[in-house]
């Protein structure tokens, strides 16, 4: 995959990202409505591909105000990727030097191998993810689960277990996918139905469309330096 | 400092599964008694339909999930901001009682100690008046 064809991808899928959050919040927070319309235009203009630079850099200007406006993530870590996927796209257009351009671009890369490897670290260190305690604990009486039946797989003791340590290998294994290409989109498959369940289970939608943004910067990447 | 986190992410993702926050709130009568009710419930059961629906269109539950990270931001760094935030959706939520006066809302964290979930009660609010 081409640089550009690889910012045009990642500018696309971030695009109906931000339209399809930007919906929820006009649909959800009124109180600052012409934020998230406005924003809901500009991703439509960044989806077309008219003026990327100028979309990206008034969008990057809106995710600074929305910040400010939940004093910090409304939805944690999708929108600290969100935030990340929008700024190394803003500095890959507007950085002088095709270098630097390609450097911001390759941080996304980076960011994104470390979202499953440092997420996967931290689990393989904690005792309770090496025995199934902390999954247990998550659909037990943790915020996440989407319905009060799904509960009930806190008591599948040996299921969770086998997903504990299933999430945990993947995790911490992903960088080694960048080894070849075919590797890599096995992983990226994986991780993906990985985010799909996540949706499915805890209701975590805009990780799913919003990780996925990210992935052409890592076939790009793997493509560029290995 | 808002915007750090984003650019130099922590990713660690469920490092350990922390008290979980619940929302409690009640209309008070005159004598400053009323029955405590979870705020937005989650339902009993989800079919496969309302599951993948939710892939594309899922505003209440990530505004849920907002609530659940404002509940532990008043717990952590207490701010003006994380109790209007709260006490502005439970406004949206009663605004079809007529005869509400005065609200409160409370934290319910639940936890695991050794094999048993305990609920502890971390804050409780000041009763305000419905707008």
């Amino acid at each position: 995959m081409s640089f550009d064809t690889a910012l045009r991808a990642t500018e696309i899928l971030l695009a109906l990202a931000f339209i399809q959050q930007s919906a929820e919040h006009l649909w959800r927070t009124p109180e600052i409505r012409w934020l998230f319309g406005l924003r809901l235009v500009v991703s439509v203009v960044l989806l077309v591909g008219f003026a990327p630079t100028l979309s990206l850099l008034v969008l990057t200007g809106l995710s600074v105000v929305a910040l400010h406006h939940f004093q910090g993530p409304y939805n944690g870590g999708s929108d600290r990727m969100s935030v990340l996927i929008l700024w190394c796209l803003t500095l890959a257009h507007t950085l002088p030097n095709p270098r630097w351009q390609e450097l911001a671009f390759s941080y996304l890369a980076l960011q994104l191998t470390l979202s499953y490897f440092i997420s996967g670290w931290v689990k393989l260190v904690n005792a309770d993810w090496r025995t199934g305690t902390a999954l247990s604990d998550v659909f037990a009486f943790s915020a996440y689960p989407v319905a009060e039946n799904m509960r009930v797989l806190a008591h599948s003791p040996r299921l969770l277990l086998t997903a504990s340590w299933a999430v945990i290998a993947f995790e911490v294994a992903f960088p080694l996918a960048l080894f070849t290409p075919l590797s890599l989109i096995a992983a990226l498959a994986i991780a993906a139905t990985f985010h799909l369940a996540n949706a499915c289970l805890f209701g975590l939608n805009r990780f799913f469309w919003i990780w996925l943004a990210a992935y052409p910067s890592l076939i790009w990447f793997q493509a560029r330096v290995f | 400092m808002l915007l750090l986190p984003g650019l130099i992410p922590s990713w660690q993702f469920f490092k350990t599964v922390e008290p979980s926050p619940r929302v409690q709130w009640r209309l008070l009568s005159d004598d400053g008694s009323g029955d405590w009710r979870d705020y937005q419930p989650r339902p009993q059961s989800l079919s496969v339909q309302a599951i993948l629906r939710r892939l594309f269109w899922n505003p209440d539950w990530n505004d849920a999930l907002f609530v659940v990270s404002l509940s532990e931001r008043l717990m952590d760094h207490p701010t003006p901001h994380s109790l209007r935030e709260i006490q502005r959706r439970l406004e949206g939520e009663v605004a079809q009682v007529p005869s509400a006066d005065r609200l409160q809302f409370q934290l319910v964290f639940v936890s695991r100690d050794g094999g048993e979930l305990i609920q502890e009660i971390t804050y409780l609010s000041a009763p305000w008046p419905q707008p």
